[in-house]
């Protein structure tokens, strides 16, 4: 039995790390109504950013300062030579747009700081929590934990900013209608950088956890694409639906790898996502929190 | 009309406005002035370019030739978020409101401009930005008792009928606490009973709060009953510029709306 519980815990604490990633994508798409395709190629870049800084002798917390820094200078600089080029296009040269710039930042991030692997190491320790493993024998890792708490906070911050705060009601303005909102005072490209400004930074927290848990390496990238599952099953606006998301995915993921594996010679862990998605999407297909299409003929 | 209300100065002014989209001319030549405090109707026949001339005033779009002169500057090239900056506020024809967001969230939105927080104060929220969360709530909640629509208040503006969502873009425009309002077909779609509620909240608006209004109406009976001066266009030309009476009387405007017996 606490082996249930320790694959679910260990499920869960996997998915609040998917949140994180999810995160980034639902704050840009709950404000600029663009799908951002690059947001994987931000938290490498992010990453990166930071483990390269650290190679050239800056402290962690320096390093983390300045690749913020980075990251916010990243989110204004795309808002006005990506975005503002490209306002009342169609969302899908908006999505295209973001695909180019995935390229775009991948090649950036690994011409100026190499494409090796590399370890980071962000002071919390991938070691089981000595109390519960004495007690209980439950085998969880305090990364995991710290990584739980710390995604914990930035969403409540984020749902406390988006809902009751002056910017907040203008991003979601902006995303509804670009000229009522421009009509109601809203500085539209403000709004935009700040976004992506924010985006940058929730990309560059789940850059260090997911670094420190798998290296900085071009594979995290594609951190982005579990993502996709998570939004599917959460809604693509919601924040809460991030996080619910990623707990279900991440929860049953483990739960089928580990049960169900045996019965299908493994491997599951790679697929069950995105047949869960799948399921999602046939019936319910806004997701669990997602904005319902409100259509008065 | 209230006998307390005082019209003054020249508010706006606009002069020899062209504007056209490739070859059509949506507004040639149009010049007229809308004092301080009072009430202008601007109406003619579809098409006649009123809603066009609207949006050359709230910046929407820039004419080819001519001035707007606001509070006495000229204004170059402004953006609609720069003219809400200067205090115009406006309702739309089609209404432009945000459809996923609910209607105390529509109305808060009127009133960004007069907020101050920084993003930052914003993030911790409590503190200096709750306060004056809770200080423009308070204001909302006064304009919407004032036109009636508390029983809505949460409800996503997506899902209320067409005569409420105007309302509620009414109190939108109000929350910025204009200088200027300017109103585009507000009584559009409504019965006899919401008429006489939406120019009693214009009448009072006007009164109490001395905001200039502009609006675009098709309801004859309206346009006489409340406006203090008219401007009638007619093919994107001003035809007639004057009080209710006077342009009753115009034998141009009698032919552009009833046609000339041929």
């Amino acid at each position: 039995m606490s082996f249930f519980f320790e694959v679910l815990i260990g499920g869960l604490l996997a998915g609040v790390m998917y949140s994180l990633v999810a995160l980034g994508f639902v704050l840009i798409y709950k404000a600029s109504g663009v799908f951002n395709f690059a947001q994987g190629a931000m938290v490498f870049f992010a990453a990166l950013t930071v483990v390269g800084l650290m190679d050239k002798g800056v402290p962690f917390w320096p390093a983390v300062g300045l690749s913020t820094a980075v990251m916010v200078a990243l989110g204004v600089l795309i808002e006005r030579f990506v975005l503002r080029p490209l306002v009342n296009q169609p969302q899908i040269s908006l999505f295209m747009a973001t695909i180019g710039l995935t390229f775009l930042l991948e090649g950036i991030a690994q011409a100026m700081w190499g494409a090796n692997v590399r370890g980071l190491d962000i002071g919390i320790e991938d070691m089981p929590i000595e109390w519960l493993l004495d007690h209980l024998r439950i085998n969880v890792s305090k990364f995991d934990v710290a990584a739980a708490v710390i995604c914990a906070v930035l969403v409540t911050v984020l749902a406390v900013f988006f809902s009751k705060t002056r910017i907040g009601r203008a991003l979601r303005a902006v995303a509804d209608d670009h000229q009522a909102a421009l009509a109601v005072g809203i500085p539209l490209k403000q709004i935009w950088a700040i976004v992506w400004a924010v985006a940058g930074f929730v990309a560059l927290v789940a850059g260090l956890l997911w670094g420190a848990r798998n290296g900085v390496q071009y594979a995290l990238t594609f951190v982005a694409l579990k993502a996709l599952p998570v939004l599917i099953l959460g809604g693509f606006e919601s924040i809460a639906g991030a996080i619910v998301g990623g707990l279900i995915i991440g929860g049953s993921e483990k739960l089928a790898e580990v049960f169900l594996g045996p019965y299908v010679r493994g491997g599951i862990e790679g697929w069950f996502a995105y047949v869960i998605a799948l399921l999602f999407l046939l019936v319910r297909p806004e997701g669990l929190f997602g904005e319902k299409i409100i259509e008065r003929v | 009309m209230s006998a307390t209300r005082t019209i003054g100065e020249t508010l706006l002014s606009v002069d020899n406005i062209s504007l056209s989209f490739g070859g059509v001319r949506a507004l040639t030549d149009v010049s007229f002035d809308v004092r301080q405090g009072e009430i202008r109707a601007i109406i003619g026949p579809n098409g006649a370019g009123k809603s066009s001339l609207l949006n050359v005033i709230n910046g929407v779009y820039h004419p080819q030739t001519g001035t707007v002169r606001f509070r006495g500057e000229v204004r170059d090239r402004m953006d609609p978020h720069h003219a809400a900056a200067q205090g115009i506020a406006r309702t739309f024809q089609n209404i432009a409101l945000f459809r996923g967001m609910s209607v105390l969230d529509n109305i808060m939105t009127g009133r960004n401009l007069k907020m101050k927080s920084t993003l930052l104060e914003q993030a911790i929220y409590l503190g200096r930005n709750r306060r004056e969360e809770l200080e423009h709530r308070a204001k909302v909640e006064e304009i919407i008792d004032f036109l009636q629509i508390e029983h809505i208040r949460k409800t996503p503006v997506g899902r209320l009928p067409y005569g409420l969502q105007k309302r509620v873009e009414l109190a939108r425009a109000l929350a910025a606490e204009p200088l200027l309002l300017l109103l585009d077909e507000p009584m559009a779609g409504m019965n006899v009973e919401e008429k006489q509620d939406m120019c009693r909240f214009i009448l009072d608006v006007n009164d109490e709060l001395g905001t200039t209004v502009v609006l675009i109406e098709h309801d004859m009976g309206v346009v006489m009953d409340i406006s203090d001066r008219i401007v009638v266009l007619d093919y994107g030309r001003k035809i007639a510029d004057g009080t209710p009476a006077e342009v009753r009387a115009n034998q141009a405007v009698i032919d552009a709306y009833l046609g000339v017996a041929h």
